[in-house]
């Protein structure tokens, strides 16, 4: 298989700068802080307690691997968020485009030199995350989620930073746009069911309720499968309890009808349609995106041309 | 090779480009000359698909450039006016990127990129930081990048700005030299005079529309009309004045001490034969030579704006005439 030449590129200029160093340093550092400060904590909660403390030790990795998610999830959108704004700043971005690459693998060059830096990040916190397996009484296959997990969302926030980097000239704007879309997705997904919840209850509690009306009002939290936050704690509750978050709806909706949420809430449904939809969302940003960079700007256009031709 | 077809480009109501009909043959060393905001950049731009045209068309060995773009990039070669390079990587190392960029496989561009090198008098700095090259070394580096893929078309957006002397000629020795290789090469320039010494055939742009083209023979006849000859002399001044007086479609411009100025119509035969007729009458002619204008006389000329209307409107006659032939 041919290596994208933009990975290659981006990955060996990279590993030259003395910043790589310094990120990596600096992340390990803050998982280190992170592990210390859980021990400290399972220590103090276990002090008067005649229980194992080997049993609190599993909380380790929930804590250790959650801020490996929020550190990728705040630092991938910053890097790619600069990579096509940063081609044009450095007017290399021209050059680019007038080589046999096509506005797609320009664009999927730069997800996976994310995705690859991301990685290098993952294994140079291996010896920490040990840690929690060797006093956690972890299984390995952990290990494989964990990696699974910090795949998708370098990839999401890769995607993320990618689309914002071909809206903005400058890479600063693309930064703070891909916060903003973060937000979307943080705050964005939740707001529907919130606002649901809100009017429910007053049409519940006011003159005009009538139970049937509201019978498949629980579908509103199906905005919730493109929510983060919520595929994390999924994760962590499939992971270390085997048991969903959403076992509590149990399929049945409030006025005992099923309806979506209950097909994805059974069993393990929930995080496989989340990932499916992320893993979607993502690929469609990355199209916005290499429609965006195209200077031909998609099939339409050419189309017409052709016909004007 | 380089075929535009009455090209437009606007941005909202400004008309940045006007129906722009361009043909450039194999083998030429075209140059782009106009005023800052002529419409240069934007036509190159457009011939090397960075941008779109809002009409008309582009041809590049008889492929439509709008159409077939993927097939197109493989056949331009761009510098652009202002370029950066990338920190941490060496000469030998971007020039396999670029490389690689066209699927070229690794033996190929090693092979290529070294013959490329030398020809643009870097093989000495292979192993060196693109960063650290002087900008004259980074022009030539990205003329040689230009090149990695052997593109039929190279195009060069003011390759010269920015650059000390002893660079631009490099510059001007790289460019002759790939002219004498058979490249088809565009290039636009401020600095006229290195044009002229470069180019076989020129268009000048103003205001969006192409005012001039063709040969810079045939744009400077076209400009300054009726050649110009200028007889120095010994001795016999007004035998050849009166001699020079009796040949249909020459009239006496200027008579000197020891020259002669004349505006005519005639053909090489006819002005050896008039030199030969003042000799055989005593004069004393110590030489003779046509008058040229420059090229910054033309371009002064041809975009002096209103003043020079009437000019524009006799050069766009000579431009229609240069487009036909052409085509």
């Amino acid at each position: 298989m041919r290596l994208n030449p933009i990975v290659k590129k981006d990955v060996r200029v990279q590993s030259r700068s003395i910043k790589i160093s310094f990120g990596v340093f600096a992340y390990e550092l803050i998982l280190a802080l992170v592990f210390f400060f859980a021990m400290y904590l399972i220590q103090q909660e276990n002090m008067y307690l005649y229980d194992n403390i080997y049993s609190s030790l599993v909380a380790l990795y929930p804590a250790l691997a959650l801020t490996q998610f929020m550190i990728l999830g705040l630092i991938v959108p910053v890097r790619t968020a600069s990579s096509i704004s940063g081609e044009r700043e450095r007017q290399t971005f021209d050059i680019m485009m007038t080589t046999g690459m096509t506005p797609f693998s320009v664009v999927t060059g730069k997800v996976m030199t994310a995705i690859v830096q991301s990685m290098l990040f993952i294994a140079a916190s291996l010896p920490i995350m040990a840690l929690s397996f060797v006093v956690g009484g972890m299984s390995w296959s952990y290990l494989f989620w964990f990696f699974a997990v910090a795949l998708l969302i370098s990839f999401f926030s890769a995607s993320i930073g990618i689309l914002c980097s071909s809206l903005c000239k400058k890479s600063v704007s693309a930064v703070i746009m891909s916060y903003g879309f973060y937000l979307i997705f943080f705050i964005g997904t939740v707001l529907p069911p919130v606002f649901y919840r809100v009017y429910y209850f007053n049409i519940m509690y006011g003159n005009n309720f009538s139970g049937s009306r509201y019978s498949y009002g629980e579908n509103i939290y199906l905005t919730f499968l493109l929510n983060p936050a919520v595929y994390l704690a999924e994760f962590f509750s499939e992971v270390m309890t085997g048991e969903s978050l959403f076992d509590s709806f149990n399929g049945v909706s409030s006025s005992g009808m099923r309806g979506p949420v209950g097909l994805v809430t059974t069993g393990h449904n929930w995080i496989i349609v989340s990932t499916i939809l992320f893993l979607a969302v993502s690929v469609l940003f990355l199209f916005l995106a290499a429609r965006r960079i195209d200077p031909a700007r998609g099939r339409m256009e050419r189309r017409k041309a052709k016909k004007r031709a | 090779m380089l075929q535009i077809d009455h090209l437009y480009k606007n941005y909202g109501k400004f008309q940045a480009v006007k129906d722009l009909t361009l043909h450039v043959p194999e083998g030429d060393l075209f140059g782009f000359v106009g005023p800052n905001g002529a419409g240069k950049t934007t036509t190159i731009r457009m011939v090397c698909g960075l941008m779109r045209p809002t009409a008309g068309g582009i041809k590049i060995n008889g492929m439509n450039a709008l159409t077939k773009q993927k097939e197109i990039r493989k056949q331009i070669g761009y510098v652009p006016d202002f370029f950066g390079v990338y920190d941490n990587l060496k000469v030998k190392e971007y020039m396999d990127f670029y490389g690689s960029m066209y699927r070229m496989d690794s033996k190929e561009i090693e092979r290529i990129s070294g013959d490329l090198l030398e020809l643009v008098n870097l093989s000495d700095k292979k192993e060196v930081f693109v960063d650290t090259l002087s900008r004259g070394m980074k022009q030539r580096l990205c003329v040689a990048r230009a090149l990695i893929h052997n593109p039929a078309l190279l195009v060069l957006d003011e390759p010269n700005s920015g650059l000390d002397p002893r660079a631009r000629v490099e510059m001007k020795e790289l460019l002759l030299n790939l002219k004498s290789m058979g490249k088809t090469i565009v290039i636009s320039s401020h600095i006229l005079s290195e044009l002229s010494e470069m180019c076989n055939s020129i268009g000048i742009m103003d205001n969006g529309s192409l005012v001039a083209a063709g040969t810079i023979e045939d744009v400077m006849e076209s400009v300054f009309g009726n050649d110009q000859l200028i007889i120095t002399l010994e001795s016999g001044r007004e035998t050849a004045v009166r001699i020079a007086s009796e040949y249909a479609g020459v009239k006496v411009q200027s008579v000197g001490e020891h020259e002669i100025k004349l505006s005519h119509t005639m053909t090489k035969k006819e002005i050896a034969k008039m030199i030969g007729t003042m000799i055989a009458q005593d004069v004393v002619v110590t030489g003779f030579h046509k008058q040229e204008g420059n090229l910054e006389t033309l371009f002064m000329r041809v975009t002096e704006g209103d003043a020079g209307s009437e000019g524009n409107a006799c050069l766009k006659g000579g431009l229609e005439n240069a487009v036909e032939s052409d085509s």
